[in-house]
């Protein structure tokens, strides 16, 4: 006889083994369980991918980095002059240096063979096929350079990265460009947009907890007919401790084979993300490795929770030779601890009202408190479910058959609809902070509201009228306009042009030449010391208070001041803006126009009130975090369907009396449909208020306009009533079966 | 008793797959006689039962309800017969277990479309006619085997109906409770009047009948005049 270790092998192999006995259902069941696990390992694999590529990235970016600070190094031999620039084409951003060697010994850049001189440029193998591309010539006219070689993987943070060195002869000490004598020997902090951190980080919640409450719910897939197996092994002799042991051996075969269904899948994963990936977020295959340790821990760590997941499932059940027995019906289920996780969450999270800017210790609270808050949603359900439909009742038949089945056992279908609500929850938050983003890049500075939809900002000192003589013969530019801005005073604006381009920055109502206006915080009868120029200028009682068109809160007082207004002073302006407006029939104006731009002045900035960029980033999130959703809802849906066919399979003798007696399908039909319908119902209203609550509390915490996500709410809760309705819908074919008269004869 | 038979079975076949579970079974069930069907285990009675109650459909012969062939009724009309004028008890019971006793029995009556009220009342004073008035809060779980026997005859008396089938219905019981079950049980029906149909391999259980007939090789074999 064997006994110990052996013993315990020969059980788990026993349950691995009976995990496919069961013919079609068996394998149906261990391959549920399988893509569930697998796809939890896909995510978390991918999670344990993150850090090593984005480490790996930022080690290249690091290492051609450049310190723009370093006032010690000497003009030499081996000393060059940098200015950062950048552009933009269509909808392709693009970054790179200008470097002016001194001497004849200049540093490479890493991934650079030979130094551009004037006229000469390196650029990344993305850019190079851009360029080549027969579409764009606007492109390769951007730069009056010629390509001379393409930078190595060892300086690019990606492969899609577009990033380029242009040799000049056209910087200057003496102007404020840097001078360096190597590439790589600052310590660069790297500059992320705290909301960009705050996303990235809300992102990964979401998208890990619903798959970690789907993965829990999955081990649990069929658990009613595995008892039912289990049982019939009690009756041969099997022992309680045996009966779990065995139990974990079917579990273990379904997270061993979702382990190596979920490596596949993260196979897929980072060969899409080395193929698909844009710009900065593009990773050499060679980069894409999980963090040993967290791989270690997945490998281990996910059938280990598989197991205990379906021991602690087993507590509750007593299984005897002679059938099964659930005890959930005795246990009432109780508040208090269930409010601890979403409240230590929301005190986390609580924070974050006094906004994040300016902090840089707020990453492991929000992921904690979101974590928190998610994961609370799971546990405050099978409450909540409860305590609903125990003060549901009266109705028709289907209805009062659904109530009390929920009454009676709500464990099953709470479970799968926990993965619904944690996702919808989450995807609402995220839905949330993205559109409260997207409505700051949307305020009234978008290109429908504003005139000049391009504005100028040179970064060299270029007379004006080099400019205005570019620009007239540039084409597809309709008209433009000058702003001169003039600092008044250490926290006040002058902005003065035409009636016209004012317009652009508040609300004016009627503007003649000669008005003035005030702004953020601009007083009338104000006096200022303008500029360099030193001269005083006072704002005349008539200056009219206006509201900025802005949602950016500006840093100052601004004054809008009209030529006429302030025509006896002498003013030299800090910096000049050029306003244009394009043609809206020549999609080409835009690049003609950053071609002027580029080809005066490599360092100005071109920028766009209609730049899709941002908006077209966040909606593009916004649509993946939807589709993923998606995908995920539909498969809790089949796991919902799953549960349905189970339990109806486990109820089929009940189901035969009720036909005998005449019960209509229909009744049965709508049973099963309010049996569906009600957690999920339930379980929407308390994801779309936590969602919704977690939404606001970030959209204060990045400073945007308090919106409710409607878009949102009403596409989850839409999917929400398809996966109901489909998983009635795929049941049915399974209630005909059983509730045929004929079955009754089994009974 | 009827003169005209209530329900005939004529020459019924059926088989399951290989099986042939009835070789020209033919029967009669007059209005308020308690018919016991017996017979050793496998011989067809359970199934002449179910072909009876419309449950099954024999492959040949007729079943006749009064003057309706019930072969050639849809099964929407069939359920409607059985809802309305058939009435069931098996041999556990096979109560809804997430419903309450009073519930149990209110159920056909619901289903046939009585309000909510109605029913309770009418299932309420079914269990008191079956003396386990204190069980109607309980679910079938938390009562005893020959309870949960006696609410579900509560369950087939409720609608009043023409016909009770009865299939071991005491099968599960001990001795003791089969015997109080039975009293009820057939008290109550001869009470409403209705025909019992009952499936028993047990002489003490069909002492309680009317008339026996005994079924095997799937067919009636012997048929005792009515007492």
């Amino acid at each position: 006889m064997i006994r110990g270790p052996r013993r315990w092998l020969f059980e788990l192999g026993l349950g691995a083994r009976m995990s496919v006995a069961g013919g079609r259902a068996g394998w149906f069941r261990l391959g549920l369980i399988a893509i569930g696990v697998g796809l939890g390992v896909a995510v978390l694999l991918g999670a344990a991918t993150v850090p090593a590529a984005i480490a790996a990235s930022n080690a290249r970016t690091d290492a051609r980095a450049i310190d723009n600070f370093d006032e010690d190094v000497v003009k030499g031999d081996d000393t060059l002059l940098v200015s950062r620039t950048g552009t933009t084409f269509g909808d392709y951003a693009f970054s790179g240096e200008m470097l002016q060697a001194e001497g004849s010994r200049p540093p490479l850049p890493p991934g650079v063979t030979r130094f551009p001189g004037p006229g000469e440029m390196v650029v990344s193998p993305e850019l190079d096929r851009l360029m080549r591309e027969p579409g764009n010539a606007l492109l390769r006219e951007r730069w009056d350079a010629e390509v001379i070689g393409v930078i190595g993987d060892e300086g690019l943070s990606g492969p899609a990265e577009l990033f380029f060195y242009l040799g000049t002869d056209t910087l200057s000490a003496e102007d404020g460009d840097p001078r360096i004598e190597g590439f790589g020997d600052a310590t660069i902090e790297q500059d992320v947009v705290p909301i960009f951190v705050l996303l990235t980080l809300v992102g990964m919640v979401v998208l890990l907890i619903p798959v970690m409450v789907f993965m829990a719910s999955a081990v649990r897939f069929g658990d009613q007919s595995r008892d039912r197996r289990l049982a019939a092994l009690r009756l041969v002799g099997a022992d309680a401790a045996m009966t779990r042991r065995i139990a974990a051996g079917e579990t273990l075969a379904g997270a061993v084979v979702g382990l190596l269904i979920g490596g596949l899948l993260w196979v897929g994963e980072i060969l899409l993300a080395n193929r698909y990936g844009t710009g900065a977020l593009s990773f050499y295959l060679s980069d894409l490795r999980p963090v040993p340790l967290l791989v270690a821990v997945i490998v281990v760590g996910v059938p280990v929770v598989a197991v205990l997941v379906t021991l602690s499932a087993m507590r509750r059940v007593v299984v005897e030779p002679l059938g099964v027995t659930r005890m959930s019906v005795t246990v009432r289920r109780r508040l208090w601890w269930r409010l601890i996780l979403p409240l230590v969450g929301l005190g986390l999270l609580w924070p974050l009202y006094q906004g994040i800017d300016g902090r840089s210790d707020y990453e492991a609270q929000v992921v904690a408190g979101m974590a928190f808050l998610l994961v609370g949603i799971s546990l405050l359900l099978p409450w909540l479910v409860e305590a609903v439909v125990r003060r549901l009742g009266g109705g028709s038949p289907a209805w009062e058959l659904a109530v009390r089945r929920l009454q009676f056992d709500s464990g099953t279908a709470v479970r799968s609809v926990s993965g619904i609500a944690v996702s919808v929850a989450g995807v609402l938050a995220m839905q949330g902070i993205v559109t409260g983003i997207e409505s700051l890049y949307n305020g009234s500075g978008s290109a429908s509201a504003v005139r000049y939809g391009m504005e100028i900002l040179p970064g060299t000192d270029l007379p004006e009228r080099t400019w205005t003589a570019a620009l007239d013969s540039t084409p597809g530019v309709l008209e433009y306009q000058t702003v001169r801005m003039v600092r008044a005073g250490d926290d006040a604006t002058l902005r003065i042009g035409s009636c016209p381009v004012l317009q652009q920055f508040a609300r004016l109502g009627e503007c003649r030449d000669g008005d003035v206006f005030a702004l953020d915080g601009a007083a009338p009868g104000a006096t200022y010391t303008l500029g360099e120029s030193g001269s005083s200028w006072t704002s005349p009682a008539t200056t009219r208070v206006v509201d900025s068109k802005s949602d950016v809160p500006a840093s100052g007082a601004t004054v809008l001041v009209t030529p006429s207004a302030i025509s006896g002073v002498a003013v030299k302006p800090d910096n000049t803006y050029f306003y244009v407006a394009l043609d809206p029939g020549a999609p080409q104006a835009v690049e003609h126009l950053r071609n002027t731009a580029v080809g005066l002045d490599l360092q100005a900035y071109v920028f766009s009130y209609a730049n899709s960029t941002v908006r077209d980033a966040l909606a593009g999130m916004r649509d993946a975090l939807l589709v993923g959703s998606i995908a995920l809802l539909f498969l809790i849906g089949a796991s919902m369907i799953v549960n349905v066919a189970e339990q109806l399979r486990e109820r089929r003798k009940v189901l035969a009396v009720l036909v005998a007696f005449g019960t209509r399908r229909r009744t049965l039909s709508g049973s099963v449909l309010y049996q569906v319908a009600i957690p999920v119902a339930l379980g929407m209203i308390l994801a779309v208020s936590v969602g919704t609550l977690l939404a606001t509390i970030l959209m204060v915490a990045v400073d945007a306009p308090l919106t409710v996500d409607w878009f949102g709410i009403g596409t989850t809760s839409a999917i929400a009533a398809i996966v109901v309705l489909g998983t009635t819908a795929a049941g049915l074919p399974a209630l005909w079966r059983l509730t045929r008269p004929g079955n009754l004869r089994s009974e | 008793m009827a003169d005209q038979p209530l329900l005939t079975a004529d020459d019924v076949h059926l088989s399951f797959g290989e099986t042939r579970a009835l070789q020209g079974a033919s029967l009669h069930v007059y209005g308020g006689e308690v018919l016991a069907l017996m017979g050793p285990s496998g011989s067809g009675k359970s199934t002449l039962l179910h072909c009876l109650a419309g449950i099954l459909t024999p492959e040949s012969g007729s079943i006749r309800y009064g003057d309706r062939d019930m072969a050639t009724m849809s099964d929407s009309d069939r359920s409607t017969l059985r809802r309305g004028e058939f009435g069931f008890v098996f041999q556990f019971g096979q109560l809804v277990p997430e419903l309450t006793c009073q519930e149990n029995v209110a159920l056909p009556l619901r289903l046939a479309g009585a309000g909510r009220r109605e029913a309770h009342r009418q299932a309420a004073s079914w269990l008191d006619r079956l003396e386990v008035p204190d069980v109607a809060a309980k679910r079938p779980g938390q009562v005893s085997g020959g309870q949960g026997q006696r609410v579900a005859v509560a369950r087939a008396l409720v609608t009043r109906p023409k016909v009770i089938f009865a299939d071991e219905p005491t099968g599960a019981l001990d001795s003791l409770n089969g015997e109080l079950v039975m009293k009820l049980f057939i008290a109550a029906a001869k009470e409403t009047g209705a025909a019992v149909v009952l499936v028993t391999h047990e002489p003490r259980v069909a002492a309680y009948s009317d008339r026996e007939a005994v079924v095997r090789d799937g067919r009636v074999r012997e048929q005792e005049p009515a007492r």
